[in-house]
């Protein structure tokens, strides 16, 4: 007779929290990467790279944004607003579908919390539950977290030229100086004179290229340059890939500190 | 003394008659044995398999780690105590590193337990042997049902994505070097085994292990930040399964035990019944009854012995090439993808088993045999003599 | 002639008694034996099917092809009118609904923060329901061992070793967290009613069961589940009649297309170990009757032997009046034929009632055991089947006539000085 008499399911089954809805949040801020742009005479790579990140991490704003998952049973799009402030204050609220409306989300520095209507419960969201994986989406937490710098992380090199949307861009090789990256090594193409990342490729320690991330459309808002739609795939799998589209940014907004508070999950 | 030695005498000289009761009667004992030996060697199996495979002797389980928490999985590995590596490069530990990640075969995603192990080890029967030497891709080995749900085969490369210590993604192809058929679905189901230096390599974990496994007699330490988990834990479940089933097969038993006394009951009353006139002489001639009654008791009870030895005439051949080559089941399980269990199954034999069916038996017998040879109390010697049976 | 022999039966009744009272004997423990392995197999195939695996289950194709990780963005989509189909395609059996899912429940503080998380493994079934088959079917009513059943929406139970190391109690609320069928995040409140203990510690230390209607309100799973169990009423589980129906499924029309999303069915075989399993049963159960029917053949033939040999005498004088030894060799084949069918239909009515009380009643081997909820059947339970009626008349009859008929021979070799000898004593 075999062991189980019982059939007990795999522990594999067990556990897979829903952290899809993390990304967008954090997936967002991720994607202003990069943007403000004022024209500006060639810089070596790692003057570049401290460029971008002067641009990605402005004052505060605010964003509407929305993300598209090509999921097994159709595309679902998740539309959210965000209010940010620096690189470690976050505050979002989710707008569509009408499920997901009013579940809000709180990221100060490393730590998150999710409030939703359904149960009226403030969740505080461990590392452990973040790590596990990622509903149907392209997209895992670790691609969405790091808010450091990138000139802190990662040494820059040249690694040529290339035209994407008809921009000339320098593409950078960014290998991690740092053990706890995500990724030990990114290739950015930058498009230079606005000091926008138009393409990336995520690749791994053995040099095996996992993610990539293609800018669709770039406009121009409040006078800056923006990405407003990208595509980002994991490259191992099959599939659409999971895509975003900013729809507005307000530069320079007003964003009251109480906002950034657990209380405010609530309201 | 002259008692047993007449009811031997008697027995034997009886003849053919009293080899062919002892060979019905040596059937029941050798079915009692066998069936019983089957079903204390499923049991047995269930245990074995999972010691032989899994537990060992018990294992260290590092800091947080639960089976059943998934979120322990990357918190938990910790470095090997010294105490525990020394052991482990002589043979006598076998450090496991556990890794969640993720293969994609064919495109599709799927979550899996990576697990590192030394291809050298000797502790767990698995056939990790086959994650020696290859060269360019990591070297993986599955079990059955994984290889099913994965849709892999041998020499199927795979890709595999995981997180090292640090957080940092990386991939590589992993080639399916063996797949392995095991009972035990927690070796098997949603993991991928590859060599544990290879593993501790590529996460950044070098030196360290989620459970440590020592061999069967290992006495358990105590180590900083390691649980030691013996049987009771490891083996709870299928205990308690094997506890109930006992009490179901306990039946079985019985009813095998009534069969040979009814062989015996039947055998008594006939001989009783046609040694009447022999009976009728030895009170006749001055025998106590009570003693005459002991007569065929005993005689009833050395049929009980002699079946034992009928039977291991032929019974013992038979139950060690069962032992050793196992009862090999029939075919007929293709359909399960390969999924069988073991092909043979291998009866338990214990001491025990054998001397409490003997024992058991005997006494059993003893008492049947003597129920009939109460009449001889009433029986008149004068009847008894001419063959009449009042 | 028959007559003759059946009155002469009835009336010396030492004649007959004990070779009747032997092979009726052997027959009942046949039967008896024969019920008990049947109703060890049924208890496998039924407990198996009614906690997981349905006689037959009904998946999406997707699903099916990795079931472990409980894909519900491939779960099966307007399974009320799936299920409707289903029961009036075949009367003879009834279909449940289920959703198995993976998710993380967060018990709140005094002041709503979290203050303990865990990983769970939900179950949901049809538990609300008055008298729903499915509170049966999970083993609920054995296997709560603090507060109640679910009575209302919004209640759980949840597993014991879960229950302690989040401290929850019934009556204590927890926040389930989950992912609904598209990939949402999904969350709601619900009041902890009982704690189970399965005694397995998988499900001990992550399993949640819940009503499937809250399941579906959670995971937004309206009409569609990840599973439909489906198990035979009209019978008891027949492996042929179980996988024609799968097969007839399988086959129907545009059952090809559909893709990942299109509805399989597997039968319990078809599901993890079980066919291995069901195999491995079969062969031992097989062997163990075949022992067992060849062992109590011997005792019975014995029997038939001795029953022959005892009317040595009788059959002396009746040769000695000058009855043909044909003659005598057949009444004595002719009376071993009525004690055997008479001894074979005593002893399978004696077994039969045996294993048919058995089969309602069971044996309580609950109390026996340390862990009183082990989730295993806490009764041992016998199965009467066809073979019960008719496997009793191997040993019974056959064998009683061939004991007679090989001890008879001796009637042949009988002389006719020896007789007289005989008939001296």
């Amino acid at each position: 007779m075999k062991s189980n008499f019982l059939k007990v399911p795999s522990r594999l089954g067990i556990g897979r929290p829903a952290v899809g809805f993390v990304i967008l949040f954090l997936a967002a801020e991720a994607l202003l990467a990069g943007l403000i742009a004022p024209e500006q005479t060639a810089l070596s790579p790692a003057a570049l790279l401290e460029k971008i990140d002067e641009n990605a991490v402005p004052g505060n704003k605010i964003m509407v944004s929305s993300m598209t998952i090509h999921g097994r049973r159709g595309d679902r799009t998740v539309k959210s607003k965000s209010w940010i402030e620096g690189d470690d204050k976050a505050f979002t609220e989710y707008l569509e579908p009408p499920r997901e409306k009013g579940i809000k989300m709180l990221k100060l520095g490393d730590q998150l919390w999710t409030y939703t209507p359904a149960a009226d419960r403030v969740i505080g969201i461990s590392g452990n539950m973040l790590r596990q994986s990622v509903m149907g989406s392209d997209l895992s937490y670790e691609d969405m977290m790091e808010n450091r710098k990138w000139s802190t992380i990662y040494a820059a090199a040249d690694d040529g030229t290339e035209t994407v949307l008809d921009r000339p861009c320098r593409i950078l090789k960014l290998t991690a100086s740092v053990p706890d990256v995500a990724y030990e090594v990114r290739r950015i193409w930058v498009d230079e004179s606005r000091f926008l990342v138009l393409k990336e490729e995520r690749y791994g320690k053995s040099g095996r290229l996992l993610k990539t991330l293609e800018v669709g459309e770039v406009k121009q808002m409040e006078g800056r340059w923006v990405q407003t739609r990208a595509l980002f795939r994991d490259v191992l799998k099959e599939g659409g890939g999971t895509e975003f589209i900013i729809e507005s940014v307000d530069f320079e907004a007003d964003i009251p500190e109480v906002l950034f508070s657990k209380a405010s999950l609530r309201k | 003394m002259i008692i047993p030695k007449l009811a031997l005498r008697n027995l034997i000289g009886n003849g053919a008659k009293t080899w062919l009761n002892a060979l019905v009667l040596s059937f029941s004992f050798v079915a009692i044995i066998w069936g019983q030996s089957i079903f204390e060697g499923m049991d047995k199996e269930m245990s074995k398999v999972t010691i032989d495979q899994e537990a060992a002797g018990g294992q260290y389980w590092a800091g947080v780690y639960d089976p059943y928490d998934p979120t322990s999985f990357d918190e938990a590995p910790a470095a090997i105590p010294a105490d525990l590596s020394a052991e482990a490069a002589e043979g006598r530990a076998v450090p496991i590193l556990i890794v969640p990640g993720t293969i994609y075969p064919k495109g599709r995603m799927m979550s899996v337990l990576l697990k590192g192990v030394d291809p050298g080890q000797s502790v767990l029967k698995l056939p990790f042997g086959s994650l020696k030497g290859g060269s360019g891709n990591i070297p993986g080995l599955v079990g059955t049902r994984t290889a099913k749900s994965a849709g892999l085969s041998k020499g199927d490369t795979v890709t595999v994505r995981w997180r090292d210590a640090a957080g940092t993604f990386d991939a590589a192809d992993i080639e399916i070097v063996d797949i392995f058929q095991t009972q035990v679905q927690t070796v098997d189901v949603g993991q991928v085994w590859m060599p544990i230096q290879t593993l501790q390599e590529i996460t950044g974990r070098s030196g360290q292990a989620t459970i440590v496994t020592v061999p069967e007699g290992a006495a358990p330490k105590t180590y900083a930040g390691w649980a030691f988990q013996d049987h009771d834990v490891l083996l709870k479940d299928i205990k308690s399964f094997i506890q109930a089933k006992a009490m179901g097969f306990s039946i079985f038993y019985v009813t095998l035990m009534a069969m040979a006394l009814l062989a015996i009951f039947n055998t008594q009353i006939l001989s009783i019944w046609h040694r009447r006139r022999e009976i009728g002489t030895m009170i006749a001639l001055g025998m106590p009854r009570g003693r005459v009654i002991g007569l065929f008791t005993l005689e009833g009870s050395l049929l009980s012995i002699l079946a034992a030895a009928v039977g291991a005439v032929y019974g013992l051949p038979l139950l060690i090439y069962m032992a050793k080559h196992g009862w090999v089941l029939p075919a007929g399980q293709a359909d399960s993808f390969g999924l069988a269990l073991n092909k043979a199954l291998y009866p338990a034999y214990s001491l025990g088993l054998v001397i409490m069916t003997i024992l058991i038996v005997l006494a059993a017998t003893t008492v049947v045999s003597f129920l009939p040879t109460r009449k001889i109390a009433t029986l008149k010697p004068t009847d008894a003599l001419k063959g009449k049976w009042s | 002639m028959i007559r003759f022999l059946f009155k002469g039966l009835i009336r010396d009744r030492s004649r007959v008694l004990l070779p009747f009272l032997t092979v009726a004997i052997g027959v009942f423990l046949t039967v008896f034996m024969f019920g008990y392995i049947k109703g060890a197999e049924y208890q496998i195939i039924e407990f198996n099917a009614d906690l997981l695996t349905g006689h037959v289950k009904i998946m999406t194709r997707g699903y099916a092809a990795e079931p472990e990780s409980l894909p519900n963005d491939l779960a099966l989509d307007g399974t009320d009118k799936l299920v409707a189909e289903l029961r009036s395609d075949d009367p003879g059996m009834t279909w449940a609904p289920r959703i198995r899912f993976g998710g993380l429940l967060d018990v709140p503080d005094e002041y709503g923060e979290t203050k303990s998380q865990g990983t769970v493994l939900g179950t949901a079934a049809d538990i609300l329901a008055p008298g729903s088959p499915e509170i049966h079917r999970l083993g609920l009513e054995n296997t709560v061992v603090k507060g109640r059943l679910p009575q209302k929406p919004g209640e759980i139970l949840v597993g014991e070793i879960l229950a302690d190391r989040l401290e929850l109690e019934p009556g204590g609320t927890a926040t389930l967290i989950g992912s609904t069928m598209n990939g949402s995040m999904a969350t709601a409140n619900f009041t902890v009613s009982g704690v189970v203990r399965y005694g397995v510690r998988a499900l001990d230390r992550t399993g949640l069961v819940m009503d499937i209607a809250d399941a579906r309100t959670l995971l937004d799973m309206e009409d569609a589940a990840g599973e439909i169990l489906g198990w035979r009423t009209d019978g008891p589980y027949e492996r042929e009649h179980i996988e024609g129906l799968a097969a007839r499924f399988n086959a129907r029309p545009g059952a090809d297309g559909g893709g990942e999303f299109a509805p399989v069915m597997r039968t319990i075989r078809d599901q993890s170990d079980m066919a291995a399993m069901l195999d491995q049963f079969g062969a031992v159960q097989g062997a163990v009757l075949g022992i067992f029917i060849l062992a109590m053949s011997l005792v019975l033939w014995n029997a038939g032997l001795i029953g022959s040999l005892r009317r040595y005498g009788e059959i002396g004088v009746r040769l000695a009046l000058g009855e043909p030894k044909g003659g005598v060799y057949r009444s004595m084949l002719a009376e071993a034929v009525m004690v055997g069918v008479l001894g074979t239909i005593a002893g399978t009515v004696l077994g039969l009632a045996l294993s048919y009380y058995l089969q309602a009643h069971g044996i309580n081997i609950s109390g026996l055991m340390k862990n009183a909820a082990v989730m295993l059947p806490s009764h041992m339970r016998s199965r009467v089947t066809a073979g019960s009626y008719f496997i009793g008349f191997i040993p019974g009859l056959l064998s009683t006539l061939i004991g007679t008929a090989i001890a008879g021979r001796g009637i042949y070799k009988r002389s006719t000085a020896s007789l007289f000898k005989e008939l001296e004593t």
